[in-house]
């Protein structure tokens, strides 16, 4: 089938088309994106940094051979939070906590807040860093060495001062 | 399959220039290429964006539960009906497929057969509901002039029926469709046809409105 038309009579048209969309018929429609994916990826990351940071304050307390109470005391914090701070991943500590625990530790607060769940951790490394630590980490009486070089390695990342990253 | 080229024009809207292209009265593997790595890539970076401004979905150009996998079985599957495609710049620009099963609903041919069409798509980079300024405009025209043409051809008198998507009421309104509503039976997308005496006003008309 051919259409045989003047140039002028296609430009009318396309004229008259304006800023009009033109589609037609189910098929046309345009897929939505599936967000879920995202969403699940960025709530499976911050549980990923919230758990590292339980571990990592549990181990930071025994390698001080510290009681709860004790830390507690130290950091100027109630021994009960410590206790969910280090058993339940959900919940998300108040700054002043993070602050307290970050001088106490002597480590980056900035840090200590992606790490709690705080901020958003839009640190991949950062993210990368904690979830090795928490794998590579188990809840003992006692530190293992293997526990004692994680934690040494996590201590070191934490402890960089808010370094002005590419980006 | 020998496929028919007609000739057209489009517009350049960033230059203001008439663009030579092709209206080809079928749908061909290479098109169905370019949706797929063209059009594809191209909708989905935009999608993307807005979902990362935070547009609520309702406020998108489009929303319906679709998924990629599913429109790119159907589209893959555009060979086995009867199509237009709109080829300019070495690029797939519109692509439409008909059906000419379906009978009028307007009173004054109800019952009467038309060429229906049952999907109309502009390439995403000439749309302009998009938010990005289209490249070449014309490309929907020229599809739609493409079903009446057949419409003629097939001896129904220029009759068209279509499903609108939502954000294209006013262009099947401005080239004279009457609009029937909408349609419960199809996503609630209105319904248009267009009488064999509008099809002569829109290919008469030759000056601009």
């Amino acid at each position: 089938m051919k259409i045989e038309r003047s140039k002028e009579w296609w430009m009318a048209r396309a004229r008259r088309e304006g800023d009009a969309a033109v589609g037609a018929g189910l098929l046309a429609f345009d897929p939505v994106p599936d967000e879920r994916p995202t969403t699940i990826t960025q709530t499976a990351a911050a549980e990923e940094t919230r758990i590292a940071f339980g571990k990592f304050v549990n181990l930071m307390r025994r390698r001080r051979g510290l009681s709860m109470e004790k830390l507690a005391e130290v950091a100027e914090l109630d021994a009960s939070e410590l206790l969910v701070i280090e058993n339940e991943v959900h919940y998300v500590p108040e700054p002043r906590t993070i602050f307290k625990l970050a001088q106490t530790f002597e480590v980056s607060q900035r840090r200590l807040m992606q790490l709690a769940g705080l901020t958003a951790a839009n640190d991949a490394g950062l993210r990368q860093e904690a979830v090795r630590f928490a794998a590579r980490s188990e809840a003992m009486q006692k530190l293992t060495p293997e526990e004692n070089s994680a934690l040494e390695a996590f201590v070191a990342v934490l402890s960089e001062q808010d370094p002005k990253r590419a980006k | 399959m020998t496929v028919d080229v007609s000739k057209i024009y489009l517009l350049d809207v960033a230059t203001g220039a008439s663009v030579e292209a092709e209206l080809r009265d079928a749908i061909e593997q290479a098109q169905l290429d370019d949706w797929q790595t063209k059009w594809r890539p191209a909708l989905l970076t935009v999608l993307q964006e807005l979902a990362r401004r935070g547009v609520p979905i309702d406020q998108w150009p489009q929303s319906w539960h679709w998924d990629w996998t599913q429109k790119t079985t159907r589209v893959q599957g555009l060979l086995a009906f009867r199509g237009f495609s709109v080829v300019a710049l070495g690029e797939t620009q519109g692509l439409a497929q008909v059906d000419l099963t379906k009978t009028g609903r307007e009173a004054n041919q109800r019952g009467k057969p038309l060429v229906y069409v049952d999907y109309l798509e502009v390439a995403p980079w000439n749309r302009p509901e998009l938010g990005a300024a289209p490249r070449l405009r014309g490309v929907g025209s020229a599809l739609i002039t493409a079903a009446i043409a057949l419409s003629e051809d097939e001896g129904f008198k220029g009759r068209l029926g279509l499903h609108s998507l939502p954000q294209a009421d006013d262009y099947y309104r401005k080239i004279g469709m009457t609009d029937l509503g909408q349609d419960v039976a199809y996503q609630n997308l209105r319904y248009f046809e267009m009488t064999s005496e509008q099809a002569r006003a829109f290919f008469e008309q030759e000056g601009e409105r």
